[in-house]
């Protein structure tokens, strides 16, 4: 098993050391948006308004929304051209190949999380010290990688690429509007809260905001707790719902 | 078929009937392809070819009937059936952004292959493609995604293989080459269902179903669908022709001869025998007009 989940990882980062757009656009995208967060923050003139407190939040979204969006991309890609069914007929089992695929996105969400964190730092100078950059790191990689199940998982349910799009917005708007980043939880109504928490943003949100007020990740256990358990919740569904046999 | 027939088959397949939804595509097909054996499929697009061989390889799932591979059901034995089949979807289902080293080499990792880079030059070579083998597939030709597809079907050594219109899109002489070596395949044991639309391809098998609307029409050789064919006959004499159709000619012919004794004015014999095509168009119509 372990074997032919590692040829599926290595086959995807061959793939994607040869796609250059694809690997520029998911590392020089969301640097790029942090760079134009940094424009509206400056412009927004309010002495009371600690931009640092939405700042690490909204970049854990930007690397959740692209890796989910980025994942799911690929997995239909698979579908439609018929290299999904392929594996399949070749003896490739549907652990192995999301395990695959979640070993290679890895290592792109492990540099799009660090080039995120370490340009937000400068940018914002944050002035983390190691400890607080390596707890802040762990958090939004957990994410990274939680992002990247969800896309494999929503990918089971378009059948081309067209249908992805309505499947952006249904997933990506709760995180940012119903997780804490946006507005306190606790303002919404009851409904919107649960929904909420059904968003990994909502736990590293959380995390991070008790990073941020000078806590540690052990001040938290629960939601440190809640995104490898929603992880393997989410990677369980999906190795269930990819669908093998028409 | 009986059960006996069912177990000695290399393929075979009893009362299968695959609905999508009010969509019937294939209506109780009834076929058994022996070990070592072309077996060709033909038929136009939308016959059932391409669902029938999703069926055997087990990415879809017969609504009714039985579906059996090397005596295995491609569903319940999955793992066994797919170690021991070869399959080349119709689309080339290739990763574009790869070299076909690379793509081979992929698929013939998932089987264990114990000498890969061996074997990856071998298929490589054979499909004639050494001097692209590290080019991105992506700006190849129709005919050469095909190839490095086949090469991809081939390179695990299957005892079975499944080949949804392989020659599409590829070159004559390279088809030569193609079916040559499925014969040389066959000759070495493999058993081989190709599916093909093409009418001349069907003479390269060693039997035939021809599938239409999801039915198999008629199974046979293609020497025996020949058979009922017909043959015209133009005698001249000079300028002047008789013409006459027989249904068996080679037993016939002598006859039509005796009977005109073969005057000195017969200049010319022309012999004009129906192809596969005709013979097959001629059992659509009369199939056509028993169900109208």
């Amino acid at each position: 098993m372990l074997r032919r989940t590692v040829l599926v990882a290595l086959r995807a980062l061959r793939q994607l050391r040869h796609d250059h757009r694809f690997l520029a656009l998911s590392l020089v995208a969301p640097v790029l948006v942090i760079y134009l967060l940094k424009l509206f923050f400056d412009s927004v003139e309010n002495p009371v308004f600690k931009p640092q407190q939405f700042v690490v939040p909204v970049g854990a979204f930007i690397v959740h929304f692209l890796t989910y969006v980025l994942c799911m991309i690929v997995l239909v890609r698979e579908r439609t051209a018929q290299t999904l069914a392929r594996m399949f007929v070749n003896g490739f089992r549907r652990s192995e190949i999301i395990g695959g695929y979640l070993l290679a996105y890895s290592t792109l969400a492990t540099a799009q999380s660090l080039l995120v964190l370490v340009e937000l730092n400068w940018l914002f100078d944050l002035a983390f010290d190691t400890s607080r950059f390596v707890s802040m790191y762990l958090v939004m990689w957990l994410l990274a990688t939680i992002s990247m199940a969800l896309g494999i998982f929503v990918s089971n349910f378009a059948l081309n690429e067209g249908q992805i799009f309505p499947f952006i917005p249904l997933v990506t708007l709760p995180s940012i509007f119903l997780s804490g980043v946006v507005v306190s939880v606790e303002k919404l109504p009851e409904w919107a809260q649960l929904l909420g928490r059904l968003t990994p943003l909502f736990y590293a949100n959380r995390m991070v905001q008790a990073l941020l007020a000078g806590g540690g990740l052990s001040d938290d256990w629960g939601s440190l707790a809640a995104l490898p358990v929603y992880g393997g919740v989410v990677l369980l569904l999906a190795t269930l719902t990819l669908r093998e046999v028409d | 078929m009986t059960q006996s027939e069912q177990g000695e088959a290399a393929i075979s397949c009893t009362g299968v009937v695959k609905r999508y939804g009010a969509v019937e595509a294939l209506k109780g097909v009834d076929l058994s392809v022996r070990p070592g054996e072309i077996f060709g499929l033909i038929g136009a697009n939308g016959a059932g070819k391409s669902t029938l061989i999703k069926l055997l390889v087990g990415t879809a799932r017969a609504t009714a009937g039985s579906v059996r591979v090397l005596g295995m059901d491609p569903l319940r034995q999955a793992g066994q059936v797919r170690s021991q089949a070869g399959y080349m979807p119709q689309a080339p289902a290739l990763y574009e952004d790869l070299s076909p080293r690379d793509n081979v080499r992929f698929f013939g990792g998932a089987h264990g292959v114990p000498d890969l880079t061996q074997r990856t030059e071998e298929v490589i070579n054979f499909v004639n493609l050494r001097g692209r083998a590290d080019d991105a597939v992506f700006g190849f030709s129709g005919g050469m995604k095909q190839r490095v597809s086949l090469a991809c079907a081939l390179v695990h050594r299957p005892q079975v293989l499944l080949l949804d219109e392989p020659t599409a899109g590829v070159d004559p002489k390279l088809r030569e080459a193609f079916w040559q070596h499925f014969r040389d395949l066959a000759t070495a044991g493999t058993t081989l269902l190709v599916s093909t639309h093409l009418m001349d391809e069907a003479l390269f098998c060693d039997r035939v179903a021809v599938m239409r609307d999801g039915a198999v029409l008629v199974s046979d050789s293609p020497k025996a669908l020949l058979r009922r064919g017909r043959t015209r006959v133009s005698v001249w004499c000079g300028d002047e022709r008789q013409s006459e159709t027989l249904a068996d000619y080679p037993s016939e012919l002598p006859g039509l001869l005796r009977r005109r004794g073969l005057e000195d004015s017969v200049t010319r014999i022309e012999l004009d025998e129906d192809t596969l095509e005709t013979v097959v168009l001629e059992l659509i119509n009369e199939r056509e007009a028993v169900h109208a």
